[in-house]
């Protein structure tokens, strides 16, 4: 999906007020897993920034040179002075662009917020790097990892030109780009997670590829809140496959129930990965998403 | 009762077969709407469901084929017609004969709700019940049968005439309306004909029944008191008495005002207190010479059911003499009557021409018959057109018998009165050739009849076949009391001795111009027509309410007549249980009587709720979707 861009507009995707406002922002990741390679996000570890940590006691081998003489002049025991270690995190963007994602601007919602969680990386130094998953058996579309404002741009580019349309699941695409993929960080995946497939391998493969795991379903407010009656025969948009109900109506709540067993797996999954897991209404502001929801879950600062 | 319905068209359920169709298109559904969904994961996950397919479930989900089955099922059930079958035969061909005579009008104290309304609910209950192949014909039964309707199924024709019925205020009389069932039962097979009363009529009726009569009969309704006689007499005074006779039901005693109006000016009034079924005679007198309307009005002091009862009509003639002609031949006629002062007698000797009418005729001769009179008396002659049948012979003969209770020879003893000129029927001649030309034997002789009555249009004529004068009749104590009763009978055809209200159904006749049409308007505003016959007589006009009847016309001048109910037996409100027939007796059936009752309705009206329900079932909003 393409959006024009206006003339006086960085991006397609959201306007420049809202571009100022993500640049402000930063995302929040309960666990530290960062590359070894020197970078700006702050580890827990004990590194060499400027920035103090902890003391802990000397121990046979450690650099002298971090020994806190002020301490060890009135204690007369060394104790080892520690600084925050600032290492580099990889910010994985996984898109679901199959053909389900293609309506009711579920994608478009995917993009904004690809992008959104792009540039919040990008701006906090952190290696940023997207695949769009359509095809099943095919290779993702890939950003290679790139960091700071400048590779914004790029990374706008690359969304925006993202094709949507295709039959690969969430859960393949997931392993497809742990193919290519190095590096730890946090893996978002933005999909609406209607796969028949089993999501506990890929999420496991995440796990152990050192990523932290946001999951982002995001649904049209057809799939929320359908609103079908009588005897249909329902379409699959990927696979072309159909399903004859009666009475329609009837079999809603139900689909209400599977609906929320669904989401509450997810979150399931993510939660045991030391992951987070959220849903999002395609129907619903961007602004509210972004500000709101994402904020009041402590996904970003 | 059976509770099993039957049906009219059992042909109907081939409709039935309309249900192989139904499923096949239901489960076939030709054209599915498509809806393109993002995945069919979740909805795979709600049809893969325990719940879903669970039996119950199975079965909700098919609710809409099953209502579908159910609205044609019902549908076919309609077009069946079925019925509830009362049990009884079921009568194709039903008279029904509603009482509309004045006590139908009865009305109940509580309710207020007349017989014939009563009546009329009930009958309006068959109709509604009517099946396809019933036929109703309404037949209305007062002082005669008026058959409202044609055999019919046709409900609103049948509801329109039935609600166009009104009481008359007239008498009820059965035998019109059977024999009128009975002709119609030539043209259709007639089995049972249905009768609607109160039961206010005589209890013999003298009819043979050839169908069965289901006599229906109404609760009785509260009490009443009415007026049932108003009649007036010339008193020796000149002066006129009048007699009213008030009649009380059965039920209640009750209080009441009896007022008399004379040319609408109250003269007399008079409280009284009727026992339960009393009767009571009030007398008035009344001074008039040229004549006056009287009006009784009774005021009924409690619940009175019947209204049309409480007023009466009178009309005083104004005084006058008779005018007599005696033949001079008569002379013991002329003698008896000669002492009566209110008698003006001819011919007078100065002069021989009388008046051109007179009231009373007697004449020794048919020329002198001729002349226009009320009453006529023959004597000593046989009338030209009974030569034929009587010839006159002298000798000796005497009364075998007489009929005691005519009014020429009321308290008149005729035994061993000597006739010296006989009468003798010719040969083969008999009494029914008489009848046959009008004439009604009042004295039998040996051989032939000695006296001969005869209603001729308005006159009244008696013929003595043998010259009374030629027997020892003069000589006994019974002439002067004959020729009294024949001044009576005069005075009372002339009407200024003695009147008597005029009662409902018919009006009485009146003289006017000869062959002349006249208008007369009812008390309820209608308009009749009438003629006048050749003697100017105005006669056989059907009065069916109480009131004034307006005659405009040559000669009538806007004359009012005024009728009044004036019977004893409407007034009682009396009813009868059995009405007792030339063979045999038929009892008030006390049940209502019971009809098949059609279902048709009942069916399509579920059919329609059940199409309203598929409809709503089909169009409602989804559960589950957040409002």
């Amino acid at each position: 999906m393409s959006q024009e861009t206006l003339p006086n507009q960085y991006t397609s995707l959201f306007d420049n007020k809202m571009l100022s406002m993500l640049e402000r922002m930063r995302l929040n990741p309960t666990r530290r897993l960062t590359n070894r390679s020197r970078g700006e996000h702050l580890s827990g570890k004990g590194g060499t920034s400027t920035e103090f940590s902890d003391y802990r006691n000397y121990v046979a081998g450690d650099d002298v040179r971090y020994i806190d003489w002020n301490i060890f002049s009135r204690l007369n025991r060394p104790y080892m002075k520690q600084y925050q270690h600032e290492e580099e995190m990889h910010v994985v963007l996984i898109l679901d662009a199959s053909s389900s994602m293609d309506y009711e601007d579920k994608f478009l919602r995917c993009q904004q917020l690809a992008a959104a969680f792009g540039v919040m990386g990008l701006l906090n130094f952190e290696k940023v790097s997207a695949y769009a998953c359509n095809q099943k058996g095919g290779r993702p579309a890939k950003l290679s990892p790139c960091t700071g404002r400048i590779s914004m741009k790029r990374l706008f580019d690359f969304l925006a030109k993202i094709q949507v349309g295709g039959d690969s699941p969430i859960e393949e695409a997931i392993e497809d780009v742990l193919r290519s993929h190095r590096g730890r960080g946090v893996a978002i995946v933005l999909s609406d997670y209607e796969s028949f497939g089993d999501l506990q391998r890929p999420f496991n493969m995440l796990f152990s590829a050192g990523m932290e795991i946001f999951g982002v379903q995001v649904l049209g407010p057809a799939e929320i809140n359908p609103e079908i009656n009588g005897d249909l025969r329902l379409v699959d948009s990927e696979s072309g496959q159909t399903l004859d109900i009666s009475s329609a109506g009837d079999l809603l709540r139900l689909y209400h129930e599977h609906r929320a067993l669904l989401e509450d797996h997810l979150a399931m999954l993510c939660r045991q990965r030391s992951g987070r897991f959220m849903t999002i209404n395609s129907g619903d502001s961007l602004e509210h998403v972004l500000f709101d929801q994402l904020r009041r879950k402590g996904w970003v600062l | 009762m059976n509770f099993w319905p039957g049906f009219y068209s059992l042909q109907g359920a081939w409709y039935l077969l309309l249900l192989v169709p139904l499923v096949i298109f239901y489960f076939l559904k030709l054209k599915r709407p498509h809806k393109h969904v993002p995945s069919l994961a979740l909805w795979s996950q709600v049809i893969n469901d325990r719940r879903v397919n669970s039996p119950f479930q199975k079965f909700k989900r098919s609710i809409l084929l099953l209502l579908q089955i159910l609205l044609l099922l019902f549908l076919v059930l309609s077009l069946m017609q079925p019925y509830i079958q009362s049990g009884s035969d079921r009568a194709q061909y039903l008279p029904i004969l509603i009482d509309c005579s004045a006590s139908m009008a009865a009305t109940d104290p509580d309710t207020k709700i007349s017989r014939l309304d009563l009546a009329r609910e009930r009958v309006t209950e068959l109709i509604d019940n009517l099946l396809p192949d019933q036929r109703i014909s309404l037949v209305a039964v007062s002082s005669t049968a008026h058959r409202l309707t044609d055999f019919t199924d046709n409900q609103r024709v049948l509801k329109q005439a039935l609600n166009g019925l009104t009481v008359d205020d007239v008498p009820s009389k059965l035998e019109d309306a059977l024999r009128m069932t009975q002709a119609l039962s030539r043209t259709v097979p007639i089995k049972t004909v249905l009768f609607y009363s109160d039961g206010n009529f005589p209890k013999e009726v003298s009819f043979d029944l050839p169908f069965e009569l289901n006599y229906q009969k109404l609760p009785s309704a509260g009490s009443n008191i009415g007026i049932t006689s108003f009649n007036a007499r010339k008193n020796q005074s000149g002066n006129w008495d009048v007699f009213i006779r008030l009649e009380n039901s059965p039920k209640y005693e009750n209080p009441a005002t009896i007022e008399l109006k004379q040319d609408s000016q109250t003269v007399a009034k008079e409280e009284l207190v009727l026992g339960k079924g009393d009767s009571q005679r009030i007398e008035f007198s009344i001074n008039t010479i040229s004549g006056s309307a009287l009006e009784a009005v009774l005021t009924p002091g409690s619940f009175d059911s019947l209204p049309a009862d409480n007023r009466a009509f009178l009309k005083i003639p104004s005084a006058r003499s008779l005018l007599v002609f005696i033949s001079p031949d008569l002379a013991s006629y002329r003698y008896a009557l000669s002492e009566n002062k209110d008698l003006e007698l001819y011919p007078e000797k100065e002069e021989s021409a009388g008046p051109a009418e007179y009231d009373l005729i007697i004449a020794a001769s048919e020329t002198d018959l001729d002349k226009p009179a009320l009453v006529k008396l023959g004597v000593g002659f046989v009338p030209e057109e009974l030569q034929q049948y009587i010839s006159l012979e002298t000798k000796l003969t005497d009364v075998v018998d007489w009929n005691r209770s005519s009014a020429l020879l009321r308290h008149v003893e005729l035994n061993d009165v000597q006739i010296t000129e006989q009468p003798v029927w010719a040969e083969n001649a008999g009494v029914e050739n008489l009848e046959g030309l009008g004439y009604e034997v009042l004295v039998h002789g040996r051989l032939g009849p000695l006296l001969l009555q005869k209603r001729n249009s308005g006159e009244l004529e008696f013929y003595f076949l043998f010259n009374t004068d030629h027997s020892t009749m003069p000589y006994r104590v019974g002439f002067p009391i004959m020729v009294s009763n024949l001044i009576q009978l005069t005075l009372q055809e002339a009407g200024i001795a003695e009147v008597q209200a005029s009662a409902t159904p018919v009006l009485p006749a009146v003289e006017y111009v000869p062959e002349k049409k006249y208008q007369i308007r009812t008390p309820d505003g209608q308009q009749l027509s009438a003629e006048s016959n050749k003697n100017g007589l105005v006669s056989g006009i059907a009065a069916l309410h109480v009131g004034k009847y307006l005659i405009t016309g040559e000669g009538a001048d806007s004359a009012e007549i005024c009728v009044s109910l004036l019977n004893p037996q409407e007034t009682s409100l009396v009813s009868i249980d059995e009405i007792q027939f030339s063979e045999v007796p038929v009892t008030a059936s006390q049940t209502q009587i019971d009809s098949d009752k059609p279902l048709w309705v009942e069916f399509a009206v579920i059919a329609f709720v059940l199409l309203l329900v598929e409809w709503w079932y089909f169009q409602r909003r989804p559960v589950g979707i957040p409002s």
